[in-house]
């Protein structure tokens, strides 16, 4: 009765399981890969920690020896990935706190501001889309289409100094750097959610001018329904996997973006934690960090997958 | 109809962005200060962390055994009333007051300075600083309820300077031992004028005022807190510092760039207070390991070379005078007897003709015996190093060098530089209130001895200048005659004497600060009515 390209279950589930094996495998690409090169980079830790002048040479061979930085490169990278298959991601070098603790701190105000700011970013980005598909040959869905041309060139860097400033004219020296209050979240989170609405909105454009092509909008137009609901209903939907696929890649994006964003507002979270952690030298924090932003986006890239087979029945057939 | 369903959709966004934006304007307690810190440390322990920053706020939860005076450099009495030193300064006994708690109510005793000695030296707790601040101590004896005696293997002068400085500030012994080395920093207890309300870390530091503190050092104009909290933000991205303070968000902030400070100075809201900083100025080693530096007359030409007034007229305004010396304090200039080579890019010329570096073709490049005149800087990435550097780069092209410049990003990235060795000229400061650290960076097994010369004038020197802890005259003559050596062998170029641009809306009253620079008197702020 059912023919096999109707039966969805067994391409989805061969497309998932190769999705995790090649994100497992991405992980630990990552991971090793920011082993290594934190090393090369950010130089020696014990002296960086040491580095207010008093300590004599024995006593700096002294805390090598009692952190274990002294054993060979390659036995502290297997304790290391053994660690992280234990959950264990060690202990920070200059407080000596789990690093796990220390991430579960900042981790609220991060997710906070990026689920905030993807939440702009799909709003400004299907706005500007939905306008320069819609208004395509007029002055406004010019300014649409150039604006998510602005947002994607324009770096958090400038937008966010940008942002302080004519805020700061506009509304008579309010305080917005910080943590804390909604205020405070809104400028920094529409700013990251600014800088990936361009990229959405030429996906939805780019869709909506492919779908509004499709013979069920012709069907829908002789059925007498107007252009705007024609848009909106019948050929915004389908034009959404893309976008769909397209917010895992921002989700990614965005956590870099926020190493940015929380800096210029002087925000707690992971992005700046990683900096921080890179500049002084604290391995195990810079690392768990890494490991936890590989393994979140691999897994964000098979939900998008996973979801695009919900939304679009045709990628089921296509493994 | 039905097409109006977009534009619905955009003013509906509209609508959710300009509402969300515009929702309740903050009101501040007017007993409430905010500060702005700059760099988050990451860990705030003064006992176990080194950051400068941490003794912003916890300078004024601690107190110490003794202060030290700001403007004459004097010890005076703190936790201790007072104290003697033994004669050949391997004993120092200290009498403690007797009427101190802790904010968590235990009593302060010579119990409490031993668990804070023991905590501090604990080889697991990894102190950073504090440790190493104790130089040749040994240990403790209690000799009664209010009386320690603290021992050292050897004569060690910087100890009671140490001793004045937040990262040997008492702790209450049960707090210690309750949250032991790594969540103590989150429940911080001493017995200043300000008690630890919260930390949470990159975000915020609260303190809040202590109503029964009745043990104010001298260096304290007011015998209590008049502000009642203070909140202490971190602004690590410098270009949001004056925005901070100019939206009203921060009363006072420090490290304030350059031009914004300029703007500060004249405005009639705000005020700037330019604090010194006591310690080595931004500074250059030469490197004497490697050619050409190894060249004593290359050395001075190159210091001849440098336009220093103008350079740091350039890039620090008017604010920072230009370094004569390799340390300073306001109470401890170390001066040579002959000043640093000034500007003069002829005697650099001839400088460096005589050690053979000639001006041969006409591409205005040194060489030889066919070797070309090239030189690396390596420079730190904090604090206009690097533009500094670049001014240096152009001064030494001038006079006929090939200069290439390496920022690291970094300490490690700086060290592994230095451990390498290639450089020509390297960029490092420490800050401090004692010339003891200069031992780190001029004996010749010195851990910061970036310029690789050893001397045996230079060890002995510094050396016995770290043994007279008494005579501070007599200290201050071998220091000297240190700085001239230092000059003569054209070992290090000093830039400018740092000095931290703090600006203050003009509410705030009372703004002065400890010793070591960095610190607040926060106990003397106040606003105004």
């Amino acid at each position: 009765m059912v023919s096999h390209s109707d039966r969805p279950s067994n391409g989805a589930l061969a497309t998932v399981s190769r999705r995790v094996i090649e994100g497992a495998l991405t992980a630990w690409a990552a991971v090793s890969l920011t082993f290594f090169a934190l090393r090369l980079i950010a130089g020696d830790p014990v002296a960086s920690l040491l580095s207010q002048g008093l300590a004599s040479p024995d006593q700096v061979e002294g805390l090598r020896r009692s952190l274990g930085l002294d054993a060979p490169l390659i036995v502290q990278y297997l304790k290391f990935l053994g660690g992280i298959f234990r959950g264990d991601l060690g202990t920070s070098l200059y407080t000596g706190r789990p690093v796990s603790t220390v991430i579960t701190e900042q981790l609220p105000a991060t997710a906070q501001l990026a689920l905030t700011g993807l939440g702009f970013a799909l709003l400004i980005g299907l706005t500007l889309g939905v306008i320069s598909a819609w208004k395509e040959n007029t002055s406004l869905g010019q300014l649409a289409a150039s604006t998510a041309g602005l947002a994607t060139a324009l770096p958090i860097a400038f937008t966010g100094i940008l942002g302080l400033i004519m805020y700061r004219q506009l509304s008579g020296l309010m305080p917005i750097l910080g943590y804390g209050t909604l205020r405070r979240l809104i400028l920094p989170a529409s700013l990251l959610g600014f800088a990936s609405a361009g990229a959405i909105a030429r996906v939805v454009q780019a869709g909506l001018k492919e779908t509004m092509k499709g013979p069920y909008i012709l069907a829908a137009r002789a059925r007498g329904i107007g252009y705007g609901f024609r848009l909106l209903w019948h050929a915004l939907r389908p034009a959404l996997p893309p976008v769909v696929s397209l917010m895992a890649l921002e989700a990614a994006f965005l956590f870099a973006g926020t190493v940015v964003t929380e800096t210029v507002f002087s925000r707690p979270g992971l992005g700046r934690l990683l900096v921080t952690s890179i500049l002084q030298g604290d391995y195990p924090i810079a690392q768990g960090l890494v490991a936890l932003a590989a393994i979140f986006y691999t897994t964000s890239h098979m939900l998008a997958d996973i979801l695009a087979f919900t939304i679009d029945p045709r990628l089921r057939r296509v493994t | 109809m039905k097409h109006r369903l977009a534009p619905l959709l955009i003013i509906l966004s509209l609508i959710f962005i300009s509402s969300a934006t515009a929702c309740s304007i903050g009101s501040k307690k007017p007993s409430t200060l905010i500060y702005g810190l700059t760099l988050a440390p990451s860990g705030i322990d003064p006992h176990l962390n080194a950051s400068s920053e941490l003794g912003i706020p916890l300078a004024s939860v601690y107190d110490t055994l003794i202060f030290r005076d700001p403007k004459t450099g004097e010890f005076v009495p703190g936790l201790s009333e007072s104290w003697s030193i033994s004669p050949e300064g391997l004993v120092y006994t200290f009498y403690l007051r007797h009427d101190v708690t802790f904010h968590d109510g235990t009593p302060f005793n010579a119990q409490a300075v031993e668990a804070n000695l023991d905590y501090v030296m604990n080889p697991d707790h990894h102190s950073q600083k504090a440790r190493f601040m104790l130089g040749s101590f040994q240990d403790v004896e209690i000799i009664d309820d209010y009386t320690v005696a603290l021992h050292l293997s050897e004569p060690f002068a910087p100890l009671l300077d140490s001793l004045s400085d937040v990262y040997l500030g008492m702790a209450s012994p049960t707090a210690l031992e309750t949250w032991g080395p790594t969540e103590y920093q989150f429940h911080q207890v001493g017995t200043g004028p300000y008690r630890f309300d919260e930390y949470i870390p990159n975000d915020k530091i609260t303190l809040s005022h202590n109503p029964d503190y009745a043990w104010a050092p001298s260096i304290y104009e007011n015998s209590k807190a008049q502000i009642e909290t203070i909140v202490f933000q971190f602004y690590q991205d410098p270009a949001t510092r004056a925005i901070a303070l100019e939206s009203g968000e921060v009363d006072i902030i420090g490290e304030v760039p350059t031009h914004d400070a300029s703007r500060f100075d004249v405005s009639t809201e705000f005020n700037l207070y330019p604090i010194p900083i006591p310690g080595q100025p931004m500074q250059f080693f030469f490197n004497t390991r490697r050619a050409p530096t190894d060249d004593v007359r290359v050395r001075l030409a190159l210091m001849y070379a440098v336009n220093r007034p103008q350079a740091v007229k350039t890039i620090f305004d008017v604010f920072s005078p230009v370094a004569q010396s390799p340390f300073l304090a306001s109470f401890f200039d170390l001066e040579p007897q002959e000043p640093f080579p000034p500007y003069d890019p002829d005697t650099a010329s001839a400088l460096l003709d005589e050690a053979g570096w000639k001006i041969t073709g006409d591409d205005n490049l040194r060489s030889s015996n066919g070797v070309p005149l090239e030189l690396l800087i390596v420079a730190p990435p904090w604090g206009s190093n690097p533009e500094m550097a670049q001014l240096i780069q152009a001064d030494w092209e001038a006079i006929g060098a090939r200069v290439t410049l390496e920022i690291a990003p970094g300490f490690g990235p700086l060290k592994e530089a230095q451990t390498k060795g290639d450089y020509h000229a390297i960029g490092i400061n420490f800050f401090g209130t004692d010339p003891d650290i200069l031992r780190s960076f001029y004996t010749s097994t010195g851990l910061y001895n970036w310029s690789g010369f050893e001397d045996p004038e230079i060890d002995q020197l510094l050396t016995q200048a770290a043994q007279i802890p008494i005579d501070l005259e007599a200290r201050l003559q071998l220091y000297e005659q240190f700085s001239s050596r230092v000059r003569d062998e054209g070992l290090v170029l000093p830039i400018r004497n740092y000095v931290n641009l703090v600006a203050v809306n003009n509410q705030v009253e009372g703004l002065h600060f400890t010793a070591q620079g960095w610190y607040p008197i926060l106990i003397d702020l106040q606003m105004a009515p």
